[in-house]
């Protein structure tokens, strides 16, 4: 069966698309993440143009991550209070990194950006994850772990603010420039920044693992929500038919990601998500290191202009 | 659930014998309503020419698109891609047909002179930036990669001429449009070369516009954008309400 997609103007066969969303859908119950990092790039391998690409996938992730939401609210393991002001700063952070893109995109640098800042944020992010998780484990035999030394500064700013279902009692300040750096991270890398979110929640911030994941999805919401409308307000590049298509699959998935995950114990969780994130970066790292057969290749979509 | 759309314009030349060379060509439909990305909308080419040493190229030329070529460079150890070269109105759909190969029918200047083939379909000029390769380079790689693409086709041989009543030949050829063929005007220019000089020329144009529920979608999403967006919002919230009842309500989580 084949559908027409309006915006993207191809033709896709559906079943694909929703096996696609429901295995992003389960990641993303599971971890807390949107899955834009790995859904924007399978899109555009199977012909939808990255501007579409992205605009519908931030559609997409509007419902799959209000079904995880809904899902982890059942479960009291979402902290609306904290994720309100992850959110402020993430909000302001977005609105930075759309003004430092359009400056980028005068100066033709804007590709070799998102690029660059994908590979070091996967591969980086990926195996510091791994690596900490591994050793919380044990698995690396280590003499002195050392312990948490920024707990002193973070503990020593103003503003403090109690925060129940997280159990810290914490300044406002560092929820607010995490927020605000991840907003701007993911507007240049035109994700909800979830992957990014998740591991600045765990080590800065210092949240329980159970928490992090409903919280993330809670304020991914309100994000991709407001990207979904600039996209489709500025660039006419939101399709709803492939959005509501990879949803079907993904709400289903996410659904049951949130049981899953609430079998799987804090450390194994970001074993697996480290291993995920890190595959993700190798992928694209083989990319950009190997020499392409030709050197001279049409951008799909027409590219920026 | 595919449907073949067969579509049939006619072009009719009318040659009198002694009257100077002269193409009059007319289609009786000019405007192609599809259902999109179905299948491919076939076409069917026909008319008529004097008969004797004649040679016949068409070209049909689809609607243009901006694109971009990418060089890519290594920096730091990195293969990334900076230096671009951007065209302004490349055909998204060029395909040549000719009723013999193209060096049996005249030579690369005459071909040139006219832009006739994928080899020869004038680009434009390309606004080169951050790179130093020459634009015939990024040309050359932009129409091979169209080719590859399955956008600009060439046929050559593929019109078939018949002789027909009196001093009259009758030629017919067929090509088709892709699924996802850009809507808008598509040029047929019609090319009657004698001893390898073009003597005659003819156009028309067919008009591709797509119909249904999708174009309806796309019209919407253009001209109320942010009543569109809003919409696509709460679609895909609302969707994802639904199935967490569902999930909850057969206690499957």
């Amino acid at each position: 069966m084949e559908l027409y997609l309006p915006i993207a103007e191809i033709s896709i066969n559906p079943s694909i698309f929703l096996i696609l969303g429901m295995s992003v859908g389960i990641l993303s119950g599971m971890f807390g993440v949107g899955g834009g990092f790995l859904m924007t790039p399978l899109l555009v391998l199977l012909g939808i143009p990255p501007a579409v690409a992205v605009a519908s996938e931030a559609n997409h992730i509007v419902g799959s991550s209000l079904s995880g939401t809904i899902g982890h609210l059942k479960r009291k393991a979402v902290d609306i209070k904290l994720g309100n002001l992850l959110l402020i700063g993430g909000i302001i952070g977005s609105f930075v990194g759309i003004g430092i893109f359009n400056s980028l995109i005068k100066i033709g640098l804007v590709d070799l950006l998102i690029t660059l800042t994908y590979f070091f944020f996967l591969t980086g992010v990926g195996s510091f994850m791994l690596y900490e998780s591994l050793d919380s484990l044990g698995y690396l035999k280590k003499k002195k772990r050392k312990k948490t030394y920024h707990h002193s500064w973070i503990m020593g700013l103003p503003f403090r603010m109690r925060f129940k279902k997280s159990r810290l009692y914490i300044s406002i300040i560092p929820p607010l420039l995490v927020g605000f750096v991840v907003g701007i991270l993911a507007s240049i890398m035109g994700v909800g920044g979830g992957f990014i979110m998740i591991p600045a929640m765990i080590y800065i911030i210092r949240m329980p693992t159970s928490v992090v994941i409903g919280t993330s999805l809670y304020q991914i919401i309100f994000v991709t929500a407001i990207v979904t409308l600039l996209h489709a307000f500025h660039n006419q590049t939101v399709d709803v038919v492939l959005a509501l298509i990879l949803l079907l699959g993904g709400a289903i998935g996410a659904q049951i990601g949130v049981k899953l995950s609430s079998k799987l114990e804090g450390p194994y969780l970001r074993v697996a998500l480290g291993v995920l994130v890190l595959s993700v970066g190798i992928v694209m790292a083989s990319d950009l290191l190997i020499r392409p057969e030709e050197t001279i290749t049409l951008m799909r979509g027409g590219g920026s202009q | 659930m595919i449907k073949n759309y067969l579509k049939m314009f006619f072009i009719v030349l009318i040659v009198t014998a002694q009257a100077p060379l002269d193409l009059v060509i007319d289609t009786n439909e000019r405007d192609i309503e599809i259902e999109p990305g179905i299948s491919g909308t076939k076409i069917v080419l026909f008319g008529a020419t004097p008969t004797g040493k004649r040679d016949i190229i068409i070209e049909v030329v689809g609607p243009p698109k901006n694109q971009t070529m990418q060089e890519r460079k290594r920096y730091f150890g990195f293969w990334l891609g900076r230096g671009k070269s951007y065209y302004k109105n490349v055909p998204s759909y060029y395909n040549l047909l000719s009723s013999k190969p193209l060096e049996e029918i005249t030579n690369q200047e005459g071909l040139n002179k006219l832009g006739l083939g994928i080899e020869h379909l004038p680009l434009g000029k390309a606004d080169i930036k951050y790179s130093t390769i020459k634009q015939s380079e990024f040309d050359q790689r932009l129409r091979s990669e169209m080719f590859k693409n399955g956008q600009f086709f060439e046929k050559q041989g593929n019109i078939i001429l018949r002789s027909g009543p009196g001093k009259v030949g009758l030629f017919k050829t067929e090509f088709s449009l892709p699924p996802n063929s850009l809507q808008g005007k598509y040029f047929v220019r019609y090319f009657l070369f004698q001893n390898g000089e073009a003597i005659s020329y003819a156009e028309s144009t067919i008009d591709l516009k797509q119909a249904g529920f999708a174009r309806l979608i796309w019209l919407f999403a253009n001209n109320f954008a942010l009543l569109y967006g809003i919409i696509a919002i709460i679609l895909s919230g609302l969707l994802g309400w639904v199935v967490s009842l569902i999930f909850s309500r057969y206690k499957l989580t």
